[in-house]
C-alpha cells in the first residue's frame, strides 16, 4: 500500500536544496581534511620547518620509537593485600539498586569491575525500563567538577568545623528554619526530615524542578488526595494526549513497556493513540493520530471533549474521530494533559471520570508519590526571606538559584538568609550563592528507599565507595539532629523489622503493606472557562538528553542527538515553516552540510532572553513556539556551561501565551546530525497499516526480485559471494521491530558506555565527524503517496507539488541504525590489511591493531556506520571530556580497547559480551539462554520497548530465531543482498480514514 | 634464541657441583640407612599432626619440640598428647605449669593416635634436628649454580685459548716439518695473504660468500626483528624471592590455592597478602630464613613474634613485576582455557614447579596462539554446550579433528576486541 511512500530527511532534502543533492552524492559530507592536519596557513608560512628537516624528524622518531620498543618494559602487577570476598579481578558484580535524583526515578541493575559502576541497566524484578538520563547517570558519577570537600564560603573545609558552626548556627537563630528539598520520596529521609523538624521547629518544603503542581492540587480536589494516580497504559485502547510527552518525560515513570505492550501487531490488535500537541515530540512522533495544536487551541479541544462527553456540545470536526473512539471505548480509553495547569487538570480528571476510566485504566487508590513539589508554599517562602523572616535555609537536591523563575528573584531573597546551606554535588548555580556547601553523594554512592507507588517500594544501595569527601543529605541531617546512628543502619533499623533486609537489598524492590491510601470518591469541582489567544505561543519542554538539566556537565548526553530535531549541544527554538517564513527567519546549509541558523530575541511579558537560536521543525503547530528546559547554565562544569539558554526563567507553567520574537544579526551553528550519512532518498523503512496488515501480514513488506535468465529470483539469493556455513555453531542476529521502536536513544547512551565511544564535541560534530555506533535515523513522510495520486487521477506535476508540500503535520519513522553485520559484507573485500574480516558466527569483526586507517572500509559500506578516529579522544586538551582526566576514565569498560588515531571503529555486536556469555556456558556446560543472549548486548539489553531482540538465530528457544521467520521480516537494502544479521521488521501504524 | 641460563648450567657443571651432589646423594643414602622404620612412620605423622602448630627448633602456638624427650618421660608425653585437658583436670603439675605458659589455651586431643604411633613421632623428634641440617645443607645448591655460571665463562675462555696455541703449536710443527724436509718455512702471514688473494681470484667464490652473507643476514635480522616483544624467559627480580620450586613443588601446593581466579575470571590472580598469610600465620621461616616472609608481614602488618595482626597499621602492597605482559589489543583469559578447554597450567607456563625463579616459558605470540589453536582439540566430552555443533561437525566433516579452530579460535574478534 504504502511501499512508494517518500520519506524526506529534512526539510533541506525536501526543497530540493542543491547543496544537500550534491552531497548525496559524496561519501563524505566534507572535503577531507588535509589542510588541518597541516595547520592553518597562517602559521604554516610562518613555520620555519623544511621538508628536509621532517623527513630528519620523521627518521629520528622511527629510529627512537624502534629503540624504544627493544626495551623490556617493566610493568608492575599490584595485588589486593586483602581481597574483599565478592571481587574476583575481572569479574564483574551486578547490584540492584535505584536512580532517584529528584526528577528521574528508575530500579535499576547496576554492573561493577573491581569496585566501580560502569554500566546501568533495567531492574526485571520491577520491570523497570531506564531511560537515557538514568543510564548515562553513571558517567555523572565520574564528574571531575563534583566537590572534594565541604565548602565554607567558596573555601574548602573539614566536617568538623562545619558541623559545629551549623549546629551552633541553628540551635542560636529565633527565625524560621527551613528545609527546601526535591519531592521525597523515601520513607526513611522523611523520618529524619520530621525529626529534624520537632529538634528545630524548623518547616519543611518541596519543590519539583519540573513542575506538576496543577495536576497534584486538581487531584486534591477531586480525590483528596495530592498525589498522582498510577496508570496502565496496557490497558487503555484509546489513549488521548494533550501535550503530555510520556514517552520521554511526563512525570518521568516508565510507560514505555506498557504502552508497547498494547501495540504489538501480532495480536491483531493496537491501541489507538491521539496526540493533541504543539511540538512534535517523541511521543507525537509515535501517535496514530496527530493533531497539531497551540496551547490555547489545546485548552478550547479539550473543553469541547469535555463538554461533548457530557452530551452538552457537538464535538470539534478536529476531534469528532477521537471522541467517537474515546466514547466507544470507556473503561478501556485514557486522557492525560501534559500543562501544568489546575484548570486543565481538572477538566482531564472530569473527562476520565464520565468515561468511567478511573480503577481501570487509571488507579488514584494506588497513588503514585513521585511528585510532591507545592509552587505556592515556595513563592511564600521566598517572600518570607526577603520579609527576613528566614534564619537559616538548607537546600538538598534543588538548583533553585538556575532553576526559578527569575520574577521570584530567589537569588536576592538568598543573601537576605543569614545561614545558607546547600548539599549539592558540585559548585553549582546554587552554591555558589550559600554559605555551607555540604556535598552530598552521589546516587551510585548512596544508601536510600524510595516509596514511589503506594505499597511498594525500592532500595538504594551503594556500589562504590565514596570517591570524595562527601556525605549523604541524610547523614548530615542526623548529625545535625545531633543523632548519633549513621543513615546506613537507619535504615536498615527502619526496614529490618518490617521486611525481610537481605531479600529486598538483594532484589532491589519489595512489597510492604502500608494499608490503603485515603482517597475520596470523585468529587464535582468547579470548571473555569479559560479564552486564551494569542498569534505566538510558547511550550516547555524536557529534552531526551538533559531532562531537567541536573546532569548538564554528562558530556554523554550532551552529544545524544534530540530524536526528533537530530542536533545536539544545544536547544533552540523550533518554529513551523509557515510560521518562521511570516517572520522572515530560516535555517540553511553552510558549505560542509552543517546547519546554521537565525537568531531571535525572545520576550515575554518583561523578561527576555536574547540570541536564542530557531530551528524550523516540520509539525510544529503554526503560531507556536518550543524551547527545552535544562540548558543555559552557567555553573555546570567544562562540559555543561553556556550551552544554550534557560527556559526556566518564565515561571512554573510551561506554556505561555503573548510571546514576540525578534529576530537579531548573526547566525547560530547547530550541531545536527540530521544530513549526515544521507541514504539517497531509498526507502529504508518499510511500513503498513494494521488492517492491511491483518489480511496480509507481508504487507508494506513486498519480496524483493530481480528477472534473471532463470526467471525471477529473491535479491537474496543472487549473489557472487561464497556462502557461509551457518547451520553449525552460533549465528548472531540482531531484530529491530520498527512498530515498537520509540526513538527513545537509551540504546546509543547504553552503546556509549558499553563501548568507551568517544565523545567528540560540537564542532567535531558539525564536521560529520560523530563516533556513535549507534544512530536512530528519523525520517519524515508527506501524506501524499503514489497510490493516492493514481486515485485522484492527478498528474505528475500537481502529484510531485503535493508529494512536497511542506509536511506540516509529517508521520515519523525512527530507524536505529547500527554495523548490519553483513554476511556478504562490502567492506571486508576492500580492506588491504585485512583488519576487518568476517566470522563464523555471523560477526563482522574489526581489529582495531590491524587497521591502517584507509578508510576503504567506510567508503565501501552501505549502511555508512563506520566511524573513523579523526583524533586521539582519550588523553587529548583537545577534546577536555571524560576520557581526558583519571576520574572520568574509571567509567571505561575494561574489556573493551580504547581506539587510538587513525583507525576505523563500529559496532561489534557488543563482541566482549558474547564472549562472556559463550564462556559462562561452556564452563557450566549448559546452552545458551535467550534472556543472556538478549542482555548481551547493550542496546537489546537497554531497550525500554523490547524493540531489539538479539539472539543466537540456530538456537530455537531464542526468540529471534521466530523473529528471523516473521513476515515483518526485512533487510536493509535488501536488493543489494548484503546479507546483514540485522534485520528490521516492518512499522506497523494502527490508522484509521 | 637464547638458551635457558638456568638449565644450561648443568650442560657445564664442574666438579664443584659433582662434588656436592655426589655429598648429597651419599647423605641421602646414609640416613636412609641410619633412621629406622618408626623414625620414618613418625615423620609422616608429625607432618600430618604436629606442624600446624609446633616446629621442631622454635616456638609457634605450641612450644619447640627439640629436646623434649630429654625434658619430660615418654610416659608421661604419651599421657599428655592423647589427652592434655585431662592431666590438667587431674592436678599434674607438669600439665598444669605448661597449660599455663601458653594463656590457658589447651593442646589439641589427639585420641585417634596408638601409644606406638606416639612413640614414632617421640622418636621423629628426637632424630629431627640432624635431620634438619642436612636438609639446609643441600639446599645450598642455589648458590653452587651462581658459582656455576661465572666459572663456567671461564672455562669457555680458557677452551677458546687452548684451541689456540693448538693451532700456533700445529703450524709450529708443520714449519718443523719443512725444515726436516728441507722446504722453506712459510710466514703465517704471507700464507694468509696468499690464500686471500687465491680466493678473490675465484668469482664463483664470492658470489657465494656474498649471497651466503646476505641470506645469514637477513636470516639474523629476520630473528632480531621477530625476537622485538617476545620476552621469552623473562625472569625479573621479584620483591619477594618466592620460590614456586619450594611452594608447588616441594610443598606441593596446588596451582589453583594461590591463583584462583584463574578458574573464574581472565586473570590468573596474583594471590592477596591474606592468602600467603594462610600458612604464613605460622611458618614464619623458610629455607634463606624469616627475610622474605617477614616482607608479607610488613605488608599486612602482622607481627610474628605475637603471632597477631598490628591494629590500626596502614598496609603496604606487595609490587610484583609482572612476568607475563600481553600486550592490551589481546584479549587472553584464563578460565577459558583453565575450566573449558581443560588445559593445565604448566601446558603454557612449563614446570612452573621446578623453577625457583620464575620465568616466561612461552613465546606468548600470536604464532604461538594461533598453533596451539590449530591443534587443539575441543574439550567437548559431557559439556552441552559443544553437544550440537560437535554433532553437525562431525556430519559435515566426518574424518577431521575439531580443533579450537574449527569453532572460530582462529578469528581476529575473538581475541581483538
Amino acid at each position: 500500500m504504502s511501499t512508494t511512500k517518500k520519506y524526506w530527511k529534512g526539510l533541506a532534502e525536501l526543497t530540493n536544496d542543491p547543496e544537500i543533492e550534491a552531497l548525496k552524492h559524496n561519501e563524505f559530507a566534507e572535503k577531507l581534511p588535509i589542510d588541518e592536519f597541516l595547520g592553518d596557513d597562517k602559521n604554516l608560512v610562518k613555520t620555519s620547518t623544511s621538508r628536509r628537516d621532517f623527513l630528519k624528524f620523521l627518521g629520528f622518531s622511527t629510529a627512537a620509537a624502534t629503540l624504544a620498543a627493544c626495551e623490556t618494559p617493566v610493568n608492575k602487577s599490584i595485588p589486593y593485600v586483602i581481597k574483599p570476598e565478592e571481587i574476583t579481578p575481572g569479574v564483574s558484580n551486578w547490584y540492584a539498586s535505584s536512580y532517584y535524583d529528584g526528577n528521574d526515578f528508575s530500579n535499576v541493575l547496576v554492573k561493577t569491575r573491581e569496585g566501580r559502576p560502569i554500566f546501568i541497566k533495567g531492574n526485571e524484578l520491577a520491570n523497570s525500563a531506564p531511560n537515557s538520563r538514568v543510564i548515562a547517570s553513571v558517567l555523572s558519577l565520574y564528574d571531575s567538577n563534583r566537590l572534594k570537600s565541604p565548602m565554607k564560603n567558596g573555601i574548602a573545609t573539614n566536617w568538623e568545623t562545619i558541623d559545629d558552626e551549623i549546629i551552633e548556627k541553628l540551635s542560636k537563630t529565633d527565625k524560621d528554619i527551613v528545609l527546601l528539598t526535591n519531592s521525597i520520596i523515601s520513607p526513611t529521609t522523611q523520618k529524619i526530615i520530621n525529626n529534624f523538624n520537632v529538634k528545630y521547629k524548623s518547616k519543611h518544603i518541596q519543590y519539583d524542578t519540573i513542575s506538576y503542581n496543577g495536576m497534584l492540587e486538581a487531584n486534591k480536589l477531586n480525590f483528596g488526595i495530592r498525589a498522582l494516580p498510577t496508570y496502565h497504559l496496557d490497558k487503555a485502547d484509546v489513549i488521548v494526549s494533550f501535550g503530555a510527552d510520556f514517552l520521554n518525560s511526563w512525570l518521568n515513570v516508565d510507560f514505555e513497556r506498557e504502552y508497547v505492550s498494547n501495540r504489538n501487531p501480532k495480536n491483531g490488535f493496537m491501541s489507538r493513540h491521539f496526540q493533541i500537541e504543539a511540538n512534535l515530540s517523541l511521543t507525537g512522533s509515535n501517535a496514530d493520530e496527530r493533531i497539531p495544536a497551540s496551547p490555547s487551541e489545546q485548552l478550547k479541544l479539550l473543553e469541547n471533549l469535555h463538554n461533548a462527553i457530557k452530551g452538552n456540545s457537538a464535538p470539534d470536526i478536529r476531534i469528532k474521530k477521537l471522541f467517537n473512539e474515546l466514547k466507544e471505548a470507556s473503561g478501556r480509553s485514557l486522557v492525560i494533559g501534559g500543562q501544568n495547569d489546575i484548570n486543565t487538570q481538572l477538566i482531564i480528571n472530569s473527562i476520565n471520570n464520565l468515561l468511567g476510566n478511573y480503577g481501570k485504566t487509571l488507579d488514584i487508590n494506588n497513588p503514585c508519590y513521585l511528585k510532591k513539589g507545592d509552587d505556592n508554599e515556595l513563592v511564600n517562602l521566598i517572600s518570607d526571606m526577603k520579609n527576613n523572616k528566614v534564619g537559616a535555609l538548607i537546600i538538598s537536591g534543588l538548583n533553585p538559584s538556575y532553576s526559578l523563575p527569575v520574577d521570584l528573584e530567589f537569588n536576592k531573597a538568598l543573601k537576605k538568609v543569614p545561614i545558607t546551606i546547600s548539599t549539592s554535588l558540585s559548585m553549582d548555580e546554587t552554591s555558589s550563592n550559600v554559605m555551607y556547601v555540604c556535598p552530598d553523594r552521589h546516587n551510585l554512592e548512596s544508601w536510600g528507599d524510595a516509596n514511589v507507588f503506594h505499597n511498594s517500594y525500592a532500595l538504594i544501595q551503594p556500589t562504590i565507595s565514596p570517591l570524595f569527601d562527601s556525605r549523604q543529605f541524610q547523614d548530615s541531617l542526623l548529625k545535625w539532629s545531633n543523632s548519633s546512628e549513621n543513615y546506613a543502619d537507619y535504615l536498615k533499623d527502619f526496614w529490618e523489622s518490617k521486611v525481610s533486609w537481605n531479600k529486598s537489598l538483594h532484589d532491589g524492590v519489595f512489597y510492604f503493606n502500608q494499608g490503603d491510601a485515603k482517597v475520596l470518591d470523585f468529587q464535582k469541582q468547579k470548571i473555569y472557562s479559560n479564552s486564551l489567544n494569542s498569534d505566538l505561543e510558547l511550550t516547555l519542554y524536557q529534552s531526551t538528553a538533559l531532562g531537567d538539566g541536573s546532569q548538564a556537565n554528562n558530556p554523554w548526553l550532551q552529544e545524544l542527538p534530540d530524536p526528533v530535531t537530530r542536533a545536539c549541544w544545544d536547544n533552540y527554538l523550533t518554529i513551523s515553516l509557515k510560521t518562521a517564513q511570516k517572520l522572515g527567519l530560516s535555517n540553511w546549509n553552510v558549505s560542509n552540510g552543517a546547519l546554521n541558523g537565525d537568531m531571535v530575541n525572545l520576550k515575554i511579558g518583561n523578561i527576555e532572553i536574547n540570541n536564542v537560536p530557531v530551528l524550523i521543525q516540520p509539525g510544529q503547530a503554526n503560531g507556536t513556539l518550543g524551547l527545552a528546559y535544562g540548558y543555559g547554565r552557567k555553573n555546570a562544569g567544562k562540559a555543561g556551561n553556556g550551552i544554550g539558554v534557560n527556559a526556566f526563567v518564565f515561571g512554573f507553567e510551561n506554556t505561555y501565551q503573548n510571546v514576540s520574537i525578534q529576530k537579531v544579526e548573526g547566525e547560530h551553528e547547530f550541531a545536527s546530525v540530521q544530513l549526515h550519512h544521507t541514504m539517497m532518498g531509498r526507502d529504508m523503512v518499510k511500513e503498513a497499516n494494521l488492517d492491511d496488515y491483518i489480511k496480509n501480514p507481508k504487507a508494506g513488506n513486498p519480496d524483493v526480485t530481480f528477472e534473471t535468465h532463470i526467471g525471477t529470483q529473491l535479491a537474496t539469493d543472487i549473489t557472487l559471494y561464497k556462502e557461509h556455513d551457518y547451520e553449525s555453531g552460533h549465528f548472531w542476529n540482531l531484530s529491530i521491530d520498527l512498530t515498537s521502536c520509540i526513538g527513545c536513544g537509551s540504546c546509543i547512551i547504553a552503546c556509549h558506555a558499553e563501548n568507551n565511544v568517544p565523545v567528540v564535541g560540537k564542532e567535531e560534530i558539525r564536521k560529520s565527524r560523530d563516533m556513535h555506533w549507534l544512530r536512530i535515523d528519523r525520517y519524515y513522510s508527506s501524506d501524499m503517496t503514489e497510490e493516492k495520486a493514481d486515485e485522484l487521477d492527478l498528474g505528475a506535476i500537481s502529484k510531485y507539488k503535493m508529494m512536497e508540500q511542506p509536511s506540516e503535520n509529517p508521520e515519523v519513522s525512527f530507524h536505529p541504525v547500527m554495523c548490519q553485520h553483513c554476511n556478504n559484507a562490502p567492506c571486508e573485500n576492500v580492506c588491504p590489511v585485512a583488519a576487518t574480516s568476517h566470522s563464523s558466527e555471523g560477526l563482522n569483526h574489526m581489529a582495531y591493531n590491524r587497521c591502517v586507517g584507509t578508510r576503504y572500509c567506510a567508503n565501501n559500506c552501505p549502511y555508512k556506520v563506520r566511524r573513523f578516529n579523526w583524533f586521539q579522544y582519550s588523553d587529548n586538551d583537545q577534546f577536555d571530556y571524560n576520557m581526558n582526566n583519571d576520574l572520568g576514565k574509571m567509567v571505561l569498560n575494561p574489556d573493551v580497547t580504547v581506539r587510538s588515531r587513525g583507525v576505523m571503529e563500529k559496532c561489534s555486536m557488543c563482541i566482549q559480551s558474547i564472549q562472556k556469555i559463550k564462556l559462562d556456558a561452556k564452563r557450566e556446560g549448559r546452552k545458551i539462554t535467550h534472556k543472556e543472549a538478549n542482555d548481551g548486548c547493550a542496546c537489546s539489553a537497554s531497550c525500554p520497548t523490547g524493540a531489539m531482540v538479539f539472539g543466537d538465530v540456530n538456537d530455537e528457544t531464542h526468540l529471534v530465531n521466530k523473529l528471523k521467520k516473521d513476515e515483518r521480516r526485512y533487510y536493509l537494502l535488501e536488493e543489494i543482498n548484503t546479507a546483514p544479521s540485522v534485520f528490521y521488521q516492518t512499522k506497523i501504524r494502527n490508522k484509521k480514514s | 634464541m637464547k638458551k635457558r641460563i638456568f638449565l644450561s648450567n648443568f650442560y657445564y657443571c664442574d666438579s664443584k657441583l659433582y662434588k656436592s651432589l655426589a655429598l648429597f646423594f651419599i647423605i641421602l643414602l646414609f640416613s636412609n640407612n641410619l633412621f629406622s622404620q618408626s623414625v620414618e612412620n613418625g615423620e609422616q605423622l608429625y607432618k600430618a599432626n604436629c606442624t600446624s602448630c609446633h616446629a621442631i627448633d622454635k616456638k609457634l602456638i605450641g612450644p619447640a619440640l627439640a629436646g623434649v624427650n630429654d625434658k619430660y618421660t615418654q610416659e608421661w608425653l604419651v599421657k599428655w598428647i592423647k589427652n592434655s585437658a585431662e592431666m590438667i583436670a587431674d592436678g599434674d603439675p607438669q600439665a598444669i605449669a605448661i597449660w599455663e605458659e601458653y594463656n590457658k589455651s589447651p593442646m589439641t586431643s589427639f585420641l585417634h593416635l596408638s601409644d606406638e604411633e606416639i612413640i614414632d613421632i617421640l622418636s621423629y623428634i628426637e632424630e629431627a634436628p640432624s635431620l634438619i641440617q642436612v636438609d639446609s645443607s643441600s639446599s645450598t645448591d642455589l648458590a653452587v649454580s651462581e658459582v656455576n655460571e661465572s666459572s663456567s665463562n671461564y672455562f669457555q675462555l680458557v677452551i677458546f685459548l687452548v684451541l689456540i696455541l693448538f693451532v700456533a703449536g700445529l703450524w709450529k710443527v708443520k714449519n718443523m716439518l719443512k725444515i726436516a724436509a728441507k722446504e722453506q718455512p712459510k710466514d703465517i702471514v704471507d700464507n694468509l695473504v696468499s690464500y686471500i688473494s687465491f680466493y678473490l681470484e675465484k668469482t664463483y667464490l664470492v658470489v657465494a660468500t656474498i649471497i651466503l652473507l646476505a641470506v645469514g643476514g637477513a636470516n639474523a635480522a629476520w630473528n632480531i626483528m621477530t625476537g622485538i616483544g617476545v620476552y621469552q624467559e623473562y625472569a625479573p627480580e621479584q620483591p619477594i624471592k618466592f620460590s614456586h620450586k619450594l611452594h608447588a613443588g616441594e610443598n606441593g601446593v596446588d596451582c589453583n590455592y594461590c591463583h584462583s581466579s584463574a578458574r573464574h575470571s581472565k586473570h590468573s590472580g596474583i594471590p592477596s597478602a591474606n592468602v600467603c598469610m594462610n600458612c604464613h600465620t605460622y611458618i614464619n621461616e623458610g629455607p634463606s630464613g624469616t627475610a622474605e616472609i617477614q616482607k608479607i608481614y610488613d605488608a599486612v602488618g602482622f607481627d610474628p613474634k605475637k603471632g597477631q595482626y598490628i591494629e590500626g597499621y596502614e598496609e603496604k602492597p606487595i609490587k610484583w613485576v609482572r612476568i607475563h605482559n600481553l600486550p592490551d589489543l589481546a584479549y587472553f583469559n584464563h578460565s577459558q582455557h583453565v575450566v573449558a578447554g581443560g588445559l593445565e597450567c604448566q601446558d603454557c607456563h612449563g614446570p612452573v614447579e621446578e623453577m625457583e625463579v620464575l620465568y616466561q616459558y612461552s613465546e606468548l605470540t600470536m604464532g604461538w596462539c594461533i598453533n596451539c589453536h590449530r591443534e587443539t582439540e575441543v574439550q567437548t566430552a559431557d559439556n552441552d554446550y559443544y553437544e550440537e555443533m560437535h554433532k553437525k561437525f562431525l556430519e559435515n566433516h566426518p574424518d577431521q579433528k575439531f580443533t579450537v579452530e574449527e569453532i572460530g579460535g582462529l578469528e581476529c574478534g575473538k581475541c581483538h576486541y
